[in-house]
């Protein structure tokens, strides 16, 4: 998670002292993976560009507030996990966080149509993802797909970093299971 | 159960350090065990990875727009609670006010009375015992401190004095004061009661309406 940090460290500092263009280059270059990761969560696109468009805006109003800019990631996706808690929080009150957010679960997802992969395989891996925990599922989401650290993840999800292992290496099983003796077919 | 000197999961999600890795390599080479099982994890995580990320449907830009752009209030306000460096000096500096502050507003220090010893037991310290000496220092730091105490005594007794001396004036001003008050107020009450008792003459309405 630390590829181009020192240029994103550059763009963060201009963007800090009100430097749109700075920002905008950030943003270009974040986009597409907080989209992804807030798309995993919600499972609805229109959602997800919402969320996205409200996290960039959160980052920028409050870029000072970041002192250390090699933590800008873990720090805007912070941001990204909350906005999308909360908006799950307002849709349905009455739920509880265990349960958030089962729209994935519901909808599904189709991400990822122009796979190499066998269309069968894509299937399952979308079927298992639907079966793991909300929390699970998020935390194999930033590991896997984001490629955090578990400290970041710590970080992001506002959980002990034990915890965080916890969730990945549950999932990692349940997946496992399910997963690996497909892509030995497919392979 | 793995057998390996470290987490399996741990290493295959690269979250060992360099040497730790190493260990878990070298293990892997001798154990087809933990072998078959990081192929199970690289199995699944490439089933993982067969979903690709979607692009954006839509780029998001922002443009110089004071609506997107914080206030400068709420900037230098962000910007001072997120510096830990600001906070700091915005600490010394209200530290140092306050020291500064209570530099000018404490009370005037009281005076020390030093106690000194006499020059003669200075002078001729050298020829006395211990006890002696101490002895006499004691009882010169005696009569100096019963000095001090008169001296005190006296200016307190001066202080006092002065103030009765003014206390006394005040009051014989007041009754002054009040004395006058009352016969005013006695020539006032005479006043009012001949304007009470007053009669008027009888007026004569038949020589009048002639």
């Amino acid at each position: 998670m630390i590829f181009r940090a020192v240029e994103d460290g550059d763009l963060i500092r201009q963007a800090a002292r009100g430097g749109v263009e700075a920002f905008n280059l950030l943003v270009s270059r974040w986009e597409k993976r907080v989209y992804n990761y807030l798309l995993r969560l919600t499972g609805n696109r229109e959602d997800a560009l919402d969320l996205t468009q409200d996290v960039f805006l959160k980052a920028y109003q409050n870029l000072r507030k970041l002192e250390n800019p090699a933590r800008f990631a873990p720090w805007m996706y912070r941001i990204a996990h909350n906005e999308a808690y909360s908006m799950f929080r307002k849709r349905r009150p009455e739920t509880a966080l265990d349960d958030l957010p089962p729209e994935s679960a519901e909808d599904g997802i189709a991400v990822g149509g122009r796979s190499v992969f066998p269309m069968e395989l894509s299937l399952s891996v979308t079927a298992a993802l639907r079966r793991l925990s909300p929390e699970q599922r998020e935390a194999v989401t930033l590991k896997i797909y984001q490629g955090f650290k578990f400290e970041e993840m710590a970080e992001i999800l506002g959980c002990p970093v034990s915890t965080v292992k916890s969730r990945v290496y549950s999932a990692l099983d349940l997946l496992k299971a399910e997963l690996a003796p497909l892509r030995r077919g497919v392979s | 159960m793995s057998c390996s000197p470290f987490d399996l999961k741990e290493y295959f999600l690269r979250e060992l350090n360099q040497t730790d890795g190493s260990r878990v390599e070298a293990h892997l080479k001798n154990c087809a065990n933990c072998r078959q099982e990081m192929e199970r994890l690289r199995l699944t995580e490439a089933a993982l990875c067969s979903l690709g990320e979607e692009e954006i449907p839509q780029r998001i830009a922002f443009v110089s727009d004071q609506v997107f752009e914080p206030s400068p209030l709420r900037r230098w306000w962000g910007g001072f609670w997120g510096s830990s460096a600001r906070l700091g000096f915005a600490a010394a500096a209200m530290l140092s006010g306050a020291i500064l502050i209570s530099a000018f507003t404490r009370p005037a220090p009281v005076p020390v009375v030093t106690l000194r010893a006499p020059q003669s037991t200075q002078a001729s310290a050298q020829s006395f015992s211990g006890a002696e000496l101490d002895r006499r220092i004691r009882q010169a730091a005696a009569v100096e401190a019963a000095k001090a105490v008169d001296q005190a005594e006296s200016a307190h007794l001066a202080e006092t004095r002065e103030l009765r001396e003014e206390l006394k004036k005040a009051r014989f001003d007041l009754l002054n004061v009040a004395a006058e008050y009352d016969r005013d107020t006695r020539r006032a009450g005479a006043i009012k009661v001949a304007a009470l008792g007053y009669e008027f003459p009888k007026s004569n309405a038949a020589g009048e309406s002639k």
